[in-house]
């Protein structure tokens, strides 16, 4: 197995927020240098999770967020009938826990779909000093907003039609999630499995193995195992409109 | 991570014979059909490992099309050249419950890979896979067919290893009808002193008529055997059966250097030490072989494989997808191999395992309702590298440096500075020629493929002397 190049280096993991890579991503852009050390306190950095470690199991009581640092989660949900949904894919500087943040225990199960590493924000620490600190106060809401954006492009995406759709719009949106955080936009490592994927986008593993062969053919992308290369960038867009001919979900 | 090969590595110049080269080289060593070889699987890696492998194969956004191998251990009487795992006996009982085995696995392993997953490529080998008789090997592809989605496409590779003395016509159109598309005939030699010698004695006529049978009912591809160094074998008696090899125009020949290991193979005990033909002789053999063989249309794939220019081999190694495995090379990309039977080698993902190699043992695990992995080998990103790279040795006569540090994130110079220290010498005789680029096998150095393999094996030299478990590289 080749190792991802952004694999996140164990000093980095170690080092503080001060340091770390997301930290535009977490933290206000005018936070100062002592209400930055005063966050230090309370962000914990967690031991790296082995993959199909489990963060945080749906039922438990864990009122943290945590931020994804390298790697990848995956977060899902048991249904009435026992059967599993996937919620969603969270890649490095997204935020996970949001549904802890009540007084309730999770109603998600959080694990490690390969090694990664966590920053832990206990919740209540956080009100406190964000509290303090209205900058840091602005930023959760800010944060808050765009995870629940994340979250509505599933809905978005559960909307489409065409299976063909769906995938486009999920490979488009990890692109750009890629994009976002200065990672080569073109180069995807999916750490999930195609049943992880079928699950989120509501098709059966062999609808999801047809469809990629298909944009395999129709020279959109290149796949080989779990590495997958964007190639027409355009066409994948248009794809994902859910506009296409019945040539592409053929 | 990479895409296919963009660069297309042009015919490679047929190989050239330089005897005084060929005799400094001639040296113990693997023939690559894994990286790492057989001898490094161990017994850390057996059932739990092997169905972890499994899942984790299914789980590719597009998961690799599926290779089965089916070993048939018997054979009626043994030729004594053999190396093979098999099991001599004329019992008609012992491969009727064997195929009961067979289809029990079959029914253990299958449920392993998604359902999804076709079968593009299965291999009968042996021993011999024709004693088995008509309903058994019906019987065995219907049980197949029943776990496995067995392709029906025309590029699938179905074949099956025959023993001519043992097979008609009328059983290649059975063949045939079950979906082979392939046939592999051992011949060796058909000289009667040779053969009367190896306790193999097969007539030319009776082999020209299942060639020309695989012919008529459609086989896409049919492949010969042949060994020099075999006892007895002269110049003039090989050259009488190369010619009648080549008037029967198999669209592929494979001649494999015979390797005498009477202390590892108890059957070539009954091989005349005196009757074996001096290393000279044996090289001529090779020459000659290389020259009537190449003489007569033939273009040398590698690894004593030579096809037909429009054969499917040749056409692939043209068009740079050219593929090694354990049954020599093949045209399909990447798959998941599964080996069935006793002693039969899976390679899925980036794992090798190998089946209990004794009846006794096979059949234990069968009956017990377990796997019969008994060891294997889980590749680190090392032994990835490396395979990858000898794989283009063996399949292209050359390794593109560019495409391999993409590929694996590696400097090339630095990381394989060893292996170029030990090229460097084979570079001086004119075998490879290294740039910053590409590391090239010359004409001269084709016949010598795994001595440049040789150079990236990084177990070579660490424990396991080459001599006790591989044969002469030439």
């Amino acid at each position: 197995m080749t190792s991802s190049p952004e694999v996140v280096q164990l000093s980095e993991v170690r080092a503080s927020c001060t340091q770390c890579a997301w930290q535009t991503l977490c933290l206000p852009a005018s936070l100062d240098g002592t209400n930055l050390e005063r966050l230090d306190e309370v962000v914990r950095k967690r031991r790296p999770l082995r993959r199909g470690e489990v963060l945080y199991r749906e039922g438990l009581r864990h009122a943290a967020l945590f931020v994804v640092r390298s790697g990848t989660l995956k977060t899902s949900t048991t249904l009435a009938d026992g059967d599993t949904q996937v919620l969603g894919f969270h890649l490095p500087g997204e935020i996970v826990g949001f549904d802890g943040l009540v007084d309730e225990p999770h109603h998600s199960t959080a694990e490690a779909l390969e090694d990664s590493s966590v920053c832990e924000v206990p919740v209540a620490r956080l009100a406190e000093i964000a509290a303090q600190i209205p900058l840091l106060q602005q930023q959760v809401y800010r944060i808050m907003g765009r995870e629940f954006s994340r979250e509505q492009m599933h809905a978005v995406m559960m909307g489409r039609r065409h299976a063909m759709a769906r995938l486009a719009l999920f490979l488009h949106g990890l692109s750009e999630r890629r994009r976002a955080c200065n990672h080569d936009p073109d180069s995807l490592h999916l750490s999930m499995s195609r049943q992880d994927v079928a699950n989120y986008l509501g098709l059966v593993i062999e609808t999801v193995s047809r469809l990629f062969s298909r944009l395999q053919s129709l020279g959109v992308l290149a796949v080989d195992r779990r590495a997958v290369r964007i190639l027409d960038h355009a066409a994948l867009a248009e794809l994902a409109q859910g506009e296409e001919d019945s040539r592409a979900t053929a | 991570m990479m895409l296919a090969a963009l660069h297309r590595p042009a015919p490679a110049a047929a190989p050239q014979f330089d005897r005084e080269v060929i005799a400094r080289y001639d040296t113990n060593g693997p023939r690559y059909t894994s990286y790492p070889t057989a001898p490094h699987f161990h017994e850390g890696f057996g059932e739990a490992e092997f169905r972890a492998v499994a899942h984790a194969s299914n789980e590719d956004p597009i998961p690799a099309p599926l290779s089965l191998y089916v070993h048939v251990p018997f054979c009626p009487s043994p030729c004594f050249y053999c190396g093979c795992t098999r099991i001599i006996t004329r019992d008609r009982r012992k491969p009727l419950a064997y195929v009961d085995r067979l289809v029990r696995e079959a029914a253990l392993v299958a449920p392993l890979f998604d359902h999804d997953r076709e079968v593009s490529q299965l291999h009968f080998g042996g021993g011999t896979p024709n004693v088995l008789d008509a309903p058994s090997l019906d019987f065995l592809m219907a049980e197949l067919g029943r776990c496995f989605d067995l392709s029906r496409a025309p590029s699938r590779e179905f074949g099956i290893e025959v023993d001519p003395r043992l097979a008609t016509p009328a059983d290649i159109a059975r063949f045939a009808a079950l979906g082979f598309n392939r046939l592999s005939l051992g011949i060796q030699d058909f000289d009667a002193d040779v053969q009367r010698a190896v306790n193999r004695v097969q007539g030319v006529a009776e082999t020209r008529a299942l060639l020309e049978a695989a012919q008529r009912h459609g086989f896409r591809s049919t492949s010969v055997d042949l060994i020099y160094g075999l006892p007895l074998q002269t110049r003039e008696r090989f050259a009488t059966t190369l010619d009648a090899v080549v008037s029967m125009r198999p669209r592929r020949i494979v001649t494999y250097a015979y390797a005498h290991l009477p202390e590892r193979f108890p059957a070539q005990r009954r091989i005349d030490r005196h009757d074996l033909p001096d290393a000279a002789t044996r090289l001529g053999l090779l020459e000659l072989a290389v020259e009537r063989l190449c003489g007569a249309g033939y273009r040398y794939i590698g690894m004593d494989h030579f096809a037909l220019p429009d054969d499917d081999l040749a056409i692939a190694q043209a068009n740079g997808s050219l593929q090694r495995n354990f049954q020599g090379y093949s045209t399909h990309a990447r798959s998941d191999l599964i080996g069935l039977g006793m002693s039969s080698i899976s390679h899925v993902g980036a794992s090798f395992s190998q089946n209990a190699r004794d009846l006794p043992n096979y059949e234990a695990a069968i009956d017990a309702g377990r796997l019969p992995v008994c060891r294997g080998l889980a590749l680190d990103a090392d032994d990835l590298i490396r395979a990858d790279v000898i794989q283009q040795l063996m399949c292209n006569d050359e390794i593109d440096v560019g495409r391999v540090e993409a590929v694996h994130r590696i400097d090339f110079a630095s990381y394989f500075r060893e292996a170029l220290d030990r090229l460097g010498g084979l570079a001086a005789d004119g075998l490879v020629s290294l740039s910053p680029t590409r590391v090239v096998v010359a004409a001269r150095g084709r016949l010598l493929l795994r001595n440049v393999a040789m150079c990236f094996d990084r177990y070579l030299g660490r424990g396991l002397p080459p001599k006790m478990h591989y044969s002469k590289t030439v």
